[in-house]
């Protein structure tokens, strides 16, 4: 595997509040994958070769040129060596781009969150030679990047400009995007699932139909999950613009278990269904993701 | 407990701030937006309720330490009042001031006064001492400086409300006095009284000694009963069948909120009721009685208009006294002929006083004529030592000589008694006339005609007037437009002696025939006369100089109302104070020539409009009668002993402060929770 080293090698630890501030997003996506894989090395649980897969016994009509002729030096017999295939997988993220996503409190919001979250797994990706595409949804698909393993750089353009507006709906889109991946592939959704977790379920059922992977990114803000305000104010909603007073103080028990029992759910839903879940605050550090991510994949090659 | 500052405690309103602000929180108006109210929306609003229950008690604490600052900056202090005196350090010297005006008359008024100084008065303790001091418009010291109290009852009982009005400032006076005199730590002044507004005029320089408290005691309660005063009396003179009648018109007023009815007033004449007429007066209003004439049968005739009872006593009887008119008695010497036409006609006009006149000539004078004239008139005659020495005795035992001088007119060198020489004649008769200027308005003559419009002197032509000196005693009273004197007086004994140098008919000037000419002539021989019109009655609280009336010499009694013989001497200038009301009478050592004087209440003293006590007692010990703390003292306190009393404040600051922090605490717990 190629390494490369890089200017910025703790980038993946970064407060991502910092990477925003880094308007490339190329930039901000080698930096942090590049150290990233440059860590791998260390990393205990990940395999030492992908590429050998096992030896088998000799049959007429194998490849004489895949025997394995250090170990018929050792046994005196015949064994042909297996790699695994070199499959050029699809990977395609699928953003949310509704209006909630646009909301931050630490200097970074989920939307940017998001996507520099795409841009490190595209490269991650790309790095692996697969091929990236991406899509970008709302109450409807507003942005579709097919998979393609030289539209790393249109990902990352159309990531550029992309900037969240309408308000969001997970079934429409994701039930019409589903008839698109007929190729396996991984896909990744990234989005605050402001839905009920049935609702949620039912709209992204349909991406597992044709055996592709599902890996689901549920972020938000830390605010979203704490609750932390303190005066007593009229709160509105970002999507719809319906406002209700809020005290704070009294709603914060009741609203965190609330959230809880959301996020419980969710987990619950997804792990019975074998997608693979997880829960990011944007003020955690991206590698969490791509760990993430990674072991996700290793879980799938082991089951398989 | 009093504050020092108690406007401190207009921030207590300030209190509703924290309140308010709780109340007023959710009201704010910047909006946060929310990715999504999801959850939000599942939360029941009631639960914002329960949020006022759940900071109850940090609303308490804060509210707590903001009252108690408030307080500790208002300087509580603890008064001495509320303090056991300090044993040894208590003896009072207590002036109790009754107010002994007969409005105190008024309904229960005078029993409760008695009532509220023996309270006084008991509460003496044995080192206490006590004086009692009744006032009216004087001040009387019952009692001075004494602990019996037994004693001081007493002289209290059998005091009575006098006839005179009240007067606030000379009862002040003496309770000063009194206490200044006083080497008793603590010195204090009660004053009992329906307090009248009639009786303070403001700052009478009635200033207590510096420490004395003073101790307002008000006799009042609202005039539920009515009550009519009889102002004053009008007496109006008219002859009929050659006999004088006077008309009496009383005068009443009712200043009560009830109105009288079924009332009557009655018209007593030396003694005897000669009428009575019904009275009705509404509410705060006055009204008039006319009674019928009745004829002024003798001297001296006592004369009282009588209400029927009514609340106040004392102010429904008003005396005076008539007695029928006299005239003057005039001589006038002059040479026959018509040279008097103008002196005559001008002395005949003229009811107060009428002039009863005899005109003589210079030799035909006798001595039973100068005895009944008070003022000889000499027009411009020639004078013969004798007469002219007949002339200066009359004048040295009282009498009036006006002397006119016109061509004729001469006086013997021998006799000292005219203002001025007579010297020769001046003839102004061509060019211009002589003018009469520079007169002097002070003199009794002269003072009517001050105000503007009132009489021009200097209009009148004068052809010819004789050339005066003066003499070195004489007062020049108006001058020729030359400088010559015009009008001269002279006072010779008991009487005086007045010149003019011109005649009184048209041979010399236009005088008689000009409009001044009457009043001159009239003040003229009043203030000769030594005129003055009787008074139908004076007020308590004047005084009877017996020397001012035409009671002769020798030996003098006063008679008074209650019945008293009080002797005068003849040396000195001894007077008598009219202090009741009724009738006084000076009598001389034969019963003869008997003067009656009435007297009668102040009737203004009958309004019993209240005033508010603590205007006095500010006026009289420098401070206002709610602040205690500057006058409560006696003893001088030391500068620990001040700040004992003061230091509260601190304990409630810091308390404040206490509580603060211990909401910052709760506060801070509460968050984290």
């Amino acid at each position: 595997m190629a390494v490369e080293t890089h200017a910025i090698p703790g980038a993946r630890f970064m407060d991502p509040a910092v990477l925003a501030r880094i308007g490339n997003l190329e930039l901000v996506a080698r930096a942090v994958v590049d150290g990233f894989i440059n860590g791998l090395h260390k990393a205990p649980y990940f395999g030492a070769s992908v590429d050998f897969a096992e030896h088998r016994g000799y049959v007429p009509g194998d490849d004489i040129r895949r025997m394995d002729w250090k170990l018929w030096a050792r046994t005196d017999r015949y064994y042909i060596k297996e790699y695994e295939a070199e499959s050029n997988m699809n990977f395609s993220v699928l953003l949310d781009a509704s209006k909630s996503m646009d909301y931050g409190t630490r200097g970074i919001t989920k939307f940017d969150y998001a996507r520099i979250l795409t841009a490190c797994l595209t490269n991650l990706v790309h790095h692996q030679r697969d091929r990236v595409g991406f899509v970008a949804f709302d109450s409807d698909v507003i942005e579709h990047v097919p998979p393609s393993a030289k539209h790393m750089e249109t990902v990352l353009h159309v990531l550029d400009r992309l900037k969240p507006g309408r308000p969001g709906n997970l079934k429409a889109p994701l039930h019409r995007l589903a008839e698109h991946f007929g190729r396996r592939g991984v896909l990744v959704v990234i989005s605050d699932f402001y839905e009920e977790p049935e609702a949620v379920l039912d709209a992204l059922s349909p991406l597992r139909f044709r055996g592709n992977d599902l890996i689901v990114f549920h972020v938000l803000d830390k605010s979203e999950i704490e609750f932390g305000f303190d005066d007593a104010q009229p709160f509105e909603d970002l999507e719809s613009g319906e406002q209700m007073p809020v005290v704070p103080e009294a709603f914060r028990e009741e609203y965190r278990s609330l959230v809880k029992a959301h996020v419980d759910a969710l987990t619950q839903s997804f792990s019975a269904v074998r997608v693979d879940y997880s829960m990011l605050d944007t003020s955690m550090p991206l590698d969490h993701a791509l760990f993430r991510y990674l072991n996700s994949r290793a879980r799938t090659m082991k089951i398989r | 407990m009093q504050f020092l500052a108690p406007l401190f405690f207009v921030a207590l309103a300030g209190l509703a701030i924290p309140v308010l602000l709780h109340l007023t929180q959710r009201e704010k108006k910047q909006i946060v937006h929310f990715p999504s109210l999801m959850f939000v929306r599942r939360i029941p609003y009631e639960s914002v309720r329960r949020r006022k229950i759940h900071n109850w008690l940090l609303l308490m604490v804060r509210l707590a330490a903001l009252a108690l600052i408030i307080f500790a900056f208002a300087r509580p202090l603890i008064s001495r009042a509320d303090q056991a005196p300090p044993p040894g350090a208590g003896a009072r010297e207590v002036v109790i001031l009754v107010d002994g005006s007969y409005s105190m008359g008024y309904g229960d008024h005078w029993q409760r006064a008695v009532g509220a100084a023996r309270d006084q008065i008991n509460r003496l303790n044995a080192s206490d001492r006590g004086s009692v001091v009744v006032f009216g418009s004087s001040a009387d010291i019952l009692l001075r400086t004494t602990s019996e109290r037994d004693r001081l009852t007493a002289a209290l009982t059998a005091s009575q409300p006098r006839p005179s009005a009240t007067r606030f400032a000379p009862a002040l006076k003496v309770a000063g006095s009194i206490l200044a005199e006083s080497s008793l730590p603590r010195r204090e002044v009660v004053l009992i009284s329906d307090f009248q507004r009639g009786g303070w005029r403001g700052d009478e320089g009635a200033h207590l000694p510096m420490g004395v408290t003073m101790t307002p005691v008000a006799i009042q309660n609202p005039a539920d009963r009515p009550n009519v005063t009889v102002t004053g009396v009008s007496i109006a003179r008219s002859t009929f069948s050659n006999q004088e009648r006077a008309v009496v018109t009383a005068g009443v007023v009712n200043r009560t909120e009830r109105p009288v009815s079924g009332a009557t007033m009655t018209l007593e004449v030396g003694g005897l009721p000669i009428a009575t007429k019904p009275l009705a007066v509404e509410p705060g209003s006055a009204a008039t009685i006319a009674f019928d004439p009745f004829t002024i049968s003798a001297k001296n005739l006592r004369g009282t208009v009588r209400l029927s009872d009514d609340a106040l006593a004392a102010d429904n009887s008003f005396n005076f006294v008539i007695s029928p008119s006299e005239p003057l008695h005039l001589t006038v010497v002059d040479r026959g002929g018509a040279s008097t036409l103008y002196l005559s006609r001008a002395l005949s006009i003229g009811d107060a006083p009428r002039f009863d006149v005899v005109t003589r000539e210079p030799d035909a004078v006798s001595d039973e004529d100068l005895r009944k004239s008070a003022v000889v008139l000499l027009n411009d005659v020639e004078v013969g030592v004798g007469f002219a020495r007949r002339l200066n005795r009359y004048v040295e035992q009282g009498g009036g000589l006006f002397v006119a001088t016109g061509s004729h007119a001469t006086w013997p060198q021998e006799v000292d008694l005219l203002p001025a020489t007579i010297g020769p004649p001046v003839d102004r008769s061509r060019g211009d006339f002589g003018r009469i200027g520079a007169l002097e308005y002070g003199h009794p003559i002269f003072e009517v005609f001050r105000a503007p419009r009132s009489g021009d002197f200097s209009a009148v032509p004068v052809y010819g007037y004789r050339n005066l000196t003066t003499a070195k005693d004489a007062q020049v009273l108006a001058r020729f437009d030359a400088g010559t004197p015009a009008v001269v007086e002279r006072k010779v004994g008991g009487g005086r002696v007045v010149m003019w140098g011109s005649t009184m008919d048209v041979t010399w000037s236009e005088f008689p025939q000009r409009p001044v000419f009457l009043p001159f002539v009239h003040r003229a021989v009043r203030h000769l006369a030594n005129y003055k019109e009787p008074q139908p009655w004076v007020t308590v609280g004047q005084v009877l100089d017996p020397a001012a009336t035409s009671v002769l010499r020798g030996q003098r009694v006063v008679l008074t109302p209650g019945g008293k013989r009080l002797p005068i001497d003849d040396e000195g200038s001894d007077v008598v104070e009219l202090s009741d009301q009724g009738f006084y009478e000076l009598r001389g050592d034969k019963n003869q020539n008997v003067t009656v004087v009435a007297v009668n209440v102040d009737p203004a003293e009958a309004d019993l409009t209240p005033m508010d006590p603590k205007e006095i007692v500010a006026a009289a010990t420098g401070s206002s009668g709610e602040d205690e703390g500057a006058t409560v003292s006696g003893v001088p306190l030391t500068p620990e002993a001040k700040e004992k009393n003061q230091r509260l404040w601190w304990y409630l600051l810091c308390g404040g402060i206490v509580l603060l922090a211990a909401d910052t605490l709760l506060s801070n717990r509460l968050g984290k929770t």
